[in-house]
């Protein structure tokens, strides 16, 4: 079995807000070949480093953005790389690039073929009065309105665990490149993909934007505390667990009783979910006296076995020695022959029965200019 | 023209994750036709706002999948369709007698994409998960903190938006896959691994230098700078993120703040310098914003060079940015009853081919005259017998 966009031929020119993109598209099966200049692709520079020596060959971050791509050197920004590259895009499928806007246009690849699809990520998108403003993926995260809800209330909003901005706006432009390929078999024609990471991350938000629209609601910080009130964090005897008053209540409430606790949850008038969001920070603080209980872990069981969606809150490391995840087999093993070293990569994000996800090892540098250029 | 013009989903999603797939494909032309049930999670207004939002330019129709009738109904529409998606867990699908198994009886070529928390096969498949839940597990929530801070995590379920763009992307490539084999298939889409793929390199971190991850409030992931993170400005809760990494973005930084003394200390004239001595550099730097307005404060910056941006509120983001209006992020749309209402728009730009909002939300089970005359040619007396009989909302 091959992957589903098998023989989609991929030029991936982005740097870190882009490369997201260029992976996903490796993974579902499509041949991306990863241009970097002679010195070397930045990303290649960022850390962490294998066993903290700092080497082109070693970044880990390197690894993560390009596990599936090929790999070949060609300086684009000279008058003789710009040429090979014309002659790469017209043989191409796809463009993937991170340049200020206007930039790769001028390289004229869409009139040496009509049928490429070029996919653009950058801060704010190509048009508009911030277009050519920077930003990292802090930034972004900030103005697409992720960070102000996230936080404690007394304390500065908090930018997410991984470069979500990044990332969001690769998946939106693996999205995009996919439609456009889609279209392309009606119109015979490629076309642009334009992706600003600040949309992209206004596009993954939840009740920030539907509330204000709804309401005139500007949603604020609150900890651990859901905005739908279902769900804030809990302690237990040894860690830290993640209450929900969704799920089996009744259940929920029979267990504390059992417990000798929980005497003021057997109130009828809290069967009805409106009243438990109302009234959550009483309910959370029953259950925080209950749980103190338990471990994390015999919470969650007894939870889980009540049909209450109760979880763990752990460090990402846990998913390294999950065994639900080792038994479907997420993270893949991948070999390092220069350094040695076997690497579990994170494996497929979705699994289409016939047409598996592909994980691989990350090209050197220069790895493929042979076989790609020769 | 859309790109999904001519396909079909029959979409049985219900709270976010699902439907932030579907929206997609409706934006994308695809016509989407909602299975629901009564009593679903209910977040106001349909037509506009969040759940408009959700459910932008799909059709509703509203069965009792518990009455033989109703599952009938459903089963005719699946045979009719492309796709055919949940986002219940695992065993509800199969229960119902509408799992993959059952539905390539109906169509040979169908793709039957399920969205459950934890997968189809494992020893936790069957477990009970929220979006806040798999945020948990899988690190979100202990690491969004400030340093030697509790959890805090993110304030929603930031886990649906990413598996709910995953799922379009997965039923993207499982068309792109049946047009040029002719096959359908299962999709087995986990919302733990989709949520656990956009972590990043950290994993690798881990796998391979062991340690334990912690909090680092907000410092950069992608390379080492400072300043980086978010500064408070005039005004309450006004905030303003800036990212310097190089030592060119901090000399043109230094200019914009009016290369004020401490911007000339030797300490921070080097980006290792700058990254060792960051606490004591944010002070000078919150000082310095402190006195200004966020807005006025970015302009400068950006003016400069230099990664800045306002921590955005909703009004921020929806009202006052001038980039996500120009761009027509968000837009109006008017409903059956003569009403206009706001909701989020694609998030990407297709040049050529365009997605759209197709329309607003629906009413619960809106469309269900029309789908049913229209794809399975029920006359309007069978129609309303069904609706007597409580199968049909």
């Amino acid at each position: 079995m091959t992957g589903a966009l098998a023989g989609v031929r991929v030029l991936d020119l982005a740097d870190q807000q882009g490369a997201f993109a260029g992976k996903l598209l490796a993974g579902l099966g499509a041949d991306v070949v990863l241009v970097e200049p002679p010195e070397g692709s930045p990303l290649r520079s960022i850390p962490p480093f294998w066993q903290g020596v700092e080497d082109p060959e070693r970044s880990l971050f390197f690894w993560f953005y390009n596990a599936g791509k090929r790999g070949i050197t060609l300086d684009w920004r000279r008058p003789e790389g710009a040429e090979r590259l014309r002659r790469l895009a017209a043989r191409a499928d796809v463009v993937i690039e991170t340049e200020p806007p206007g930039t790769l246009a001028a390289l004229g690849l869409r009139a040496l073929n009509p049928r490429l699809v070029i996919a653009s990520i950058t801060p704010f998108g190509q048009t508009g009065p911030y277009r050519a403003w920077r930003a990292s993926d802090t930034v972004a995260q900030a103005m697409g309105g992720m960070m102000f809800v996230n936080g404690h209330r007394d304390g500065p909003p908090l930018r997410a665990l991984g470069l979500q901005a990044y990332h969001q706006a690769g998946i939106l432009a693996a999205v995009g490149v996919v439609s456009a390929l889609l279209a392309r078999d009606t119109t015979g024609r490629g076309q642009d993909v334009d992706v600003s990471l600040q949309a992209a991350v206004a596009g993954a938000l939840e009740h920030v934007p539907g509330l204000w629209h709804q309401m005139g609601l500007v949603a604020s910080r609150q900890g651990t505390l859901h905005w739908t009130r279902y769900f804030r964090v809990g302690r237990c005897r040894d860690g830290w667990v993640m209450h929900c008053t969704l799920g089996d209540w009744t259940s929920l409430v029979e267990w504390m009783k059992a417990d000798g606790m929980g005497a003021e949850l057997d109130d009828p008038g809290l069967e009805d979910i409106k009243t438990r969001q109302a009234e959550a920070d009483r309910l959370f603080a029953a259950l925080d006296a209950w749980a103190a209980r338990y471990t994390v872990e015999e919470l969650v069981e007894g939870a889980q076995l009540r049909r209450i969606p109760y979880a763990a809150v752990r460090p990402p490391e846990a998913l390294l020695r999950d065994p639900h995840l080792a038994e479907r087999g997420f993270f893949v093993p991948i070999e390092h022959p220069d350094l040695g070293l076997t690497v579990p990569y994170p494996g497929a994000p979705f699994r289409l029965a016939d047409a598996p996800w592909r994980v691989a090892r990350p090209p050197r540098l220069g790895e493929h200019n042979d076989e790609v250029l020769g | 023209m859309r790109p999904l013009d001519g396909i079909r989903v029959l979409d049985f999603t219900w709270v976010v994750a699902g439907p932030v797939t579907t929206r997609i494909l409706a934006d994308l032309g695809a016509d989407v036709i909602k299975v629901e049930r009564r009593g679903s999670l209910d977040f106001g207004d349909r037509r506009g706002g969040l759940s408009g939002t959700l459910m932008r330019g799909k059709r509703s129709v509203l069965l009792d999948l518990n009455d033989p009738r109703g599952l009938d109904i459903a089963r005719r529409l699946a045979a009719v369709s492309d796709v055919v998606i949940d986002n219940f867990s695992a065993r509800v699908m199969t229960n119902l007698g509408l799992d993959y198994d059952a539905l390539v009886q109906l169509r040979l070529d169908i793709i039957c994409v399920r969205m459950t928390g934890f997968g189809l096969t494992g020893p936790d498949r069957d477990h009970v998960s929220y979006g806040p839940t798999l945020q948990a597990l899988t690190g979100y929530t202990l690491l969004m903190a400030e340093p030697d801070g509790p959890p805090a995590g993110f304030g929603y379920s930031y886990s649906d938006l990413a598996g709910g763009n995953l799922g379009a992307l997965a039923v993207l490539a499982a068309i792109w896959h049946r047009r040029r084999t002719g096959r359908g298939q299962l999709v087995d889409l986990a919302q733990l691994e989709t949520v656990a793929s956009v972590l990043g390199p950290v994993l690798l971190d881990r796998a391979l230098h062991g340690g334990a991850s912690v909090p680092a409030g907000n410092a950069s992931q992608e390379a080492p700078g400072a300043p980086h993170g978010v500064y408070p400005c005039a005004g309450e809760e006004r905030w303003l993120a800036i990212t310097v990494f190089t030592d060119a973005e901090w000399e043109r930084f230094a200019g914009a703040v009016g290369g004020a003394a401490w911007t000339r200390d030797a300490r921070f004239a080097t980006r290792a310098g700058r990254v060792r001595h960051a606490a004591e550099l944010d002070r000078h730097v919150a000082e310095w914003t402190r006195g200004r307005q966020a807005e006025e404060a970015m302009a400068l910056l950006q003016r400069a060079g230099v990664a800045a941006g306002l921590v955005a509120n909703a009004e921020d983001l929806c009202a006052r940015d001038p980039q996500l209006a120009a761009r027509g992020h968000f837009v109006e749309v008017p409903t059956p009853e003569g009403r206009t209402v706001r909701i989020d728009g694609p998030p990407f730009v297709l040049s050529e081919t365009p997605a759209a909002v197709s329309g607003p939300g629906p009413l619960l089970g809106e469309h269900a005259d029309e789908v049913l005359s229209g794809l399975l040619g029920m006359g309007a007396e069978e129609i309303a017998a069904l609706r007597a009989a409580g199968v049909l909302g």
